[in-house]
């Protein structure tokens, strides 16, 4: 086991360098200069040529990259071009800001989804099943900004219940923080729950037809027992594994719902530093939610393997 | 006018050349009463004595004062919220150059006079008094005494000196340099004594006092020795306030400064949020999470424009957008297809359209309609596709051209340029629409694209725009404008001292201009502001500053 | 995404007839199915407009009426007009154009690619294998989304970028796929077969292991579709998309999302009905596809 659990961390290790040569290669090819996005549109090319050198964005790229990797070594992310402020501040207040946000997304979705997907699966075939499915597959397909548009338009605008503007009045209290979440977590919930209700139909449906329960059924214990006992279980355990491989697409969705609701989340902060041409800003956050997928899809895969002891010895893929 | 000659000549006693000029001119009454006022802060005139010659002339003695919309006397001890906008970089003074920055630096920092946004008329500030020489190339202040800083500090000239000619540095990237470009170099900042400081200009200016007013944001007075990098940690200033805590991306707090030399400051607190775009501020005010939006545009601001629940604070402007044409590229560098573009847009409709009628026509040049100096007489342009078409066909265009605009995602701009996309199809003209973050198109198109749209910010008189962006190798010349004629004029106009040759240099730069149409400026539009109908005392200027200290809760 | 991709089991048997009498009986089964006819009438609906939007749509989407701005739906402009007083009818109907065209060509570059990448690494294994597997790993930690906004931001924002962008992410998604399924079948017989007639591996790989495969290709590629015009609409959202005047989804409802405010509602909620029922539409096609081949 533990040797399963070091090798998977080998592998995120070794992801993870590679992900930050993509990262630092790309960054490189932004266009825009760093000392041109320091000083301004108006400084002369020779202020900016020796910002540049100061900065020691001159030198060559490898240099560059193995310095960088040593400061981000000892928790250093280096200074904003943008703000002419450390980074580090900005990372973990807006990692926060999204913690929350996916929270309040997370708590609201996931035992919905499941209940449905259950629900859906015990009724296979019928009229529910055939509603919560074309439901979910619906919300599956929507772009978050679309669910938001419609979120916005009815309860913000229409019926005016609910605050369209995810960040809550300074020093507010965390019921009117959550309160302020509620339409962007929807927003980030729906194609999410599109996810997680299929997979609970679907594992459902699998555990149903399989050998245990038929032999629990014929054993003669009561349906909602054998449901408890052995569908649920071998159900909810492919579940929990998408919701773990969802992180990294959640945090996708939440940088155009952060940028609709206007949250200063890791995504919209990502988006300003891409719009700014802001590069170490951009290699940090980006790196964030790397490290962030990562550290989940680890969390995902052991807990999968603790749970279920057939896959201990770890499958092809 | 009942004219009392004794009191006049007691008022002249010791007044320049042209403070006399200034005098003459309103007792033969070629300057209303405002526009003396006017002119006569410019130069230095002191408002006692601005108010003893208008009285001394028979007028009615009324001191200038800012007029704020609402009546009714603010209450004290009110914690106000302000919507603004996220500062776009670190909150340096001698850098900042956009909304959310100079809006902060204001909080705490105050300029050497205010330029009131009402009248146009500069009133003391951190200076009690300032005299030009007679040519009105050396420029004397005389400081306020009593000024002590929010760390502590007294004021002195040192102070007023180094930050200067900190924004005078010529090795370093400052936003002023803009403005002090050939107007005012390092060297030419001089301490007299403690409370004196002298401005040796490199040519002589009648418009200097208006350039060294808070119309020059980023010329807020800091202590001798400040770093500019690290000032966003302090804020500190001579101000009404004094920081709180700031906060990057999310906003800002400040308290009362009691030792402030104006007196009692009404709010108890300013909170400042910023938000990255409109709609999200104008729900907050909806919603009672915030006071006071500073700055608004009218597209979507619709609920609250004509809504007796707020206060709109309109303030006229010089803010505008400059479309400017290669003048030295082809098919551009023929000045009849350029004016057949400035011919084919219909500017009340767009005015219209974009500003719901908040704004004033332009002209295709940098007079302002409400400048003093702007010669209203020259015609103003109208849409005439005809012509446009004749032009073009006289050009050996008669079939039309496809060509590119480069511009920037910002504000009405992008809506803007459609418009002119599509007014140009009606001529034959077809422009391909290159619209990119800010930072792309400042870099890498603005001052080099075939057309560049560019946004301009306000300023209380036309130098600036008249030189940087006309002036041969003029830093902002992107329509690679070059003509002798015009720099000779221009030349003519900065050095001008009274209005009545300003307004005659200012019509024959308006005809030229019009006739050579180097950019295509549709509109002026109004700095707008709004707050509740509950709070009264808001002032705000034309440039986008907001003025707090006299606000508060009033009973209408 | 991983997820939607799952390891779809492979329906195809081992010989060409078997492959085609199975596409026959599929695609019988398809036409049957409720959610697939709902979905392609849709879609249909949509290429119809793309192919013809431009030239029955009542105003073209670019003339503007400055005076009529912001109008509300009238027999005149049954969307209404919006900011600049254009035909907001126009503009969807002519909008789909725009989203298809990229999300289509990205979708087909996307499958192109990843199915060569599938069957070279399924097929070869070995080192080449491991080693484009943690590049593909590395790229897929960071969400789709996020990926594209830092590559547009580096090439600059165009159809081509975009088009482009997205078939590249979309090449390791599908190559994962096609890997499993080449994996299956390499060890059939008339794999085996072919390599003891010393057939050359490109020979292998093209006429007997891609035939073969093709199945669960063609879930993806549906699959892929759908995703691919979600993901379109969004990058045109936060801008990256077709410069205006052009008009698309994305572009018009961020241009007007401000005004939503100001009660000019219509500005972006017909806009973002017709991205819904066309990603939908895709997914109800792509769902009983997945369906019909899974049996």
């Amino acid at each position: 086991m533990a040797v399963y659990i070091l090798k998977r961390l080998g592998l995120a290790l070794i992801t993870l360098w590679i992900l930050s040569m993509i990262i630092f290669w790309v960054g490189q090819q932004l266009p825009g200069d760093p000392g041109r996005t320091i000083l301004g549109n108006l400084a002369t090319p020779a202020g900016v040529a020796a910002l540049d050198h100061k900065l020691g964005v001159d030198r060559p790229i490898v240099t560059q990259y193995t310095d960088w990797v040593t400061k981000l070594a000892h928790g250093d992310m280096g200074s904003s071009y943008s703000f002419q402020a450390p980074i580090r501040p900005f990372i973990t207040s807006a990692l926060e800001n999204s913690l929350k946000l996916a929270l309040v997304a997370f708590f609201m979705c996931v035992p919905l989804a499941i209940v449905s997907g259950v629900i859906a699966a015990l009724k296979s075939g019928e009229w529910v099943d055939r509603a919560i499915s074309v439901f979910g597959l619906s919300l599956l397909g929507l772009p978050e900004f679309v669910s938001g548009v419609f979120l916005i338009m009815i309860f913000g605008i229409w019926l005016n219940v609910l605050p369209v503007g995810a960040t809550p009045p300074a020093g507010a209290d965390p019921f009117t923080q959550v309160f302020h979440l509620i339409l962007p977590a929807i927003a980030i919930a729906c194609v999410l729950f599109g996810y997680i209700m299929r997979m609970a139909r679907a594992g459902t449906i699998e555990a149903l037809n399989s050998d245990y329960t038929r032999t629990a059924v014929l054993k003669g214990l009561p349906t909602k027992t054998v449901v408890r006992r052995h569908v649920l279980r071998n159900a909810l355990l492919p579940t929990i594994t998408v919701v773990a491989t969802q992180v990294g697409y959640l945090i996708g969705g939440l940088l155009v719902v952060e940028y609709l609701f206007h949250y200063n989340g890791i995504g919209s902060l990502t988006f300003k530093a891409a719009q700014a041409k802001d590069f170490p800003l951009l290699e940090s956050t980006v790196l964030t939610i790397g490290v962030v997928y990562l550290v989940a899809t680890l969390i995902a895969d052991i807990t999968y393997t603790l749970l279920n002891p057939r896959l201990r010895l770890g499958g092809d893929t | 006018m009942h004219r009392d000659p004794k009191k006049l000549d007691q008022l002249r006693v010791g007044r320049s050349e042209l403070e006399n000029h200034v005098i003459d001119e309103f007792v033969a009454g070629r300057l209303s009463r405002r526009e003396f006022l006017r002119r006569g802060s410019i130069i230095g005139l002191s408002i006692p004595a601005l108010g003893a010659t208008v009285s001394a002339c028979g007028g009615a003695n009324s001191s200038p004062t800012s007029s704020s919309a609402p009546s009714g006397v603010p209450k004290a001890g009110a914690k106000l919220r302000i919507a603004g906008v996220v500062p776009t970089s670190a909150i340096n003074p001698a850098q900042i150059y956009d909304e959310g920055g100079l809006t902060m630096i204001q909080q705490t920092g105050e300029y050497l006079s205010f330029n009131d946004p009402k009248t146009n008329i500069l009133k003391p500030m951190l200076a009690t008094g300032f005299k030009p020489n007679a040519d009105a190339s050396v420029w004397t202040y005389t400081l306020r005494p009593g000024v002590t800083f929010n760390d502590g500090r007294p004021m002195t000239a040192d102070d007023v000196v180094y930050s200067f000619k900190q924004n005078t540095d010529p090795k370093v990237y400052v936003d002023a340099a803009s403005v002090f470009n050939g107007v005012l170099t390092n060297d030419g900042v001089k301490k007299i004594d403690d409370q004196t400081v002298e401005f040796n200009l490199e040519a002589p200016n009648g418009n200097f006092s208006y350039l060294i007013s808070s119309d020059n944001y980023n010329m807020i007075i800091v202590p001798n020795g400040t770093d500019y990098a690290k000032w966003q940690k302090t804020f500190v200033g001579t101000g009404p306030f004094k920081l709180t805590s700031y906060q990057a991306n999310s906003g800002a707090t400040f308290a009362p400064n009691p030792n402030w030399w104006g007196g009692n400051v009404l709010p108890a607190e300013l909170q400042h949020i910023f938000y990255p775009t409109q709609q999200p501020q104008i729900t907050a005010l909806q919603g009672g999470d915030v006071d006071i939006v500073n700055l608004i545009v009218p597209a979507g601001a619709e609920g609250v424009l004509n809504n007796p629940d707020y206060t709109l604070l309109d303030t006229k402007s010089s803010q505008h957008r400059e479309l400017s044409m290669r003048c030295d590229k082809p098919p551009w560098d023929n000045k009849l297809v350029r004016q057949a573009m400035a011919l084919s847009l219909n500017r009340p409709e767009i005015a219209q359209a974009l500003f719901k009628g908040y704004a004033q026509l332009g002209n295709d040049n940098p007079f302002a309609p409400f400048f003093r100096s702007t010669d209203t007489t020259v015609a103003q342009r109208v849409q005439d596709l005809t012509k446009a078409k004749q032009l073009l066909t006289q050009a050996g265009l008669p079939n039309g051209f496809t060509t590119d605009l480069y511009t920037e995602d910002y504000q009405e701009i992008k809506n803007y340029a459609q418009i002119i996309k599509q007014a140009a199809q009606a001529i034959g003209i077809n422009i391909n629409l290159h619209i990119d973050t800010q930072a792309t198109y400042y870099k890498d198109h603005w001052l080099s694209g075939i057309m560049s749209l560019v946004d301009y910010g306000h300023r209380g008189v036309p130098n600036v725009v008249l030189t940087a962006t006309l002036a041969k190798g003029g830093a902002w010349n992107a329509a690679h404008f070059a003509d002798s004629q015009y720099d000779a004029l221009v030349k003519q106009y900065v050095a001008a001292l009274d209005l009545s040759t300003q307004k005659q240099i200012a019509g024959q730069i308006e005809t030229l201009l019009l006739d050579e149409t180097p950019w295509i400026c549709a509109y002026y539009f109004d700095s707008l502001s709004v707050c509740k109908k509950t709070i009264g005392g808001v002032v705000t200027t034309g440039m986008g500053q907001i003025f707090l200290s006299g606000a508060g809760p009033i009973t209408a | 995404m991983s997820a939607a991709v799952g390891d779809v089991p492979v329906a195809a048997g081992s010989g060409e007839s078997d492959v085609s009498h199975v596409r026959r009986e599929q695609w019988r089964e398809l036409r049957k199915s409720k959610t697939f006819l709902v979905g392609a009438t849709i879609l249909a609906f949509w290429i119809v407009c793309a192919i013809v939007g431009y030239r029955v749509v009542p105003h073209t989407p670019f003339e503007q009426d400055l005076l009529r701005t912001n109008a509300s739906p009238s027999t005149a402009h049954w969307f209404g007009t919006d900011q600049i007083g254009r035909d907001v009818f126009a503009r969807v109907i002519t909008g789909v154009r725009v989203v298809l065209v990229v999300a289509f060509l990205a979708t087909v570059l996307g499958t192109v690619l990843g199915t060569a990448l599938g069957l070279l690494t399924g097929y070869l294994r070995g080192w080449v294998d491991e080693a484009i597997s943690r590049f593909v790993d590395a790229l897929l930690a960071l969400p789709l989304v996020i990926t594209a906004v830092v590559v547009i931001a580096a090439l600059g924002p165009s159809n081509v970028t975009v088009t482009i962008c997205i078939g590249v992410i979309f090449t390791p998604l599908i190559a994962r796929t096609v890997r499993t399924a080449v994996i299956q079948e390499r060890e059939l017989d008339y794999i085996t077969a072919a390599r003891l007639r010393n057939e050359s591996a490109l020979y292998i790989m093209l006429s007997e292991l891609l035939p073969n495969v093709l199945s669960p290709v063609m879930v993806e590629f549906t699959v892929r579709l759908g995703y691919a015009v979600f993901t379109v609409a969004t990058l045109s959202f936060l801008g990256f998309g077709i410069p205006p005047p052009t008009p698309d989804w994305g572009d018009d409802i961020a241009d007007n999302i401000s005004v939503v405010a100001a009660g000019y509602w219509w500005e972006v909620l017909f806009a973002a009905g017709a991205i819904a029922s066309l990603v939908i539409a895709v997914n109800l096609v792509a769902d009983a596809i997945e369906k019909v081949t899974d049996e």
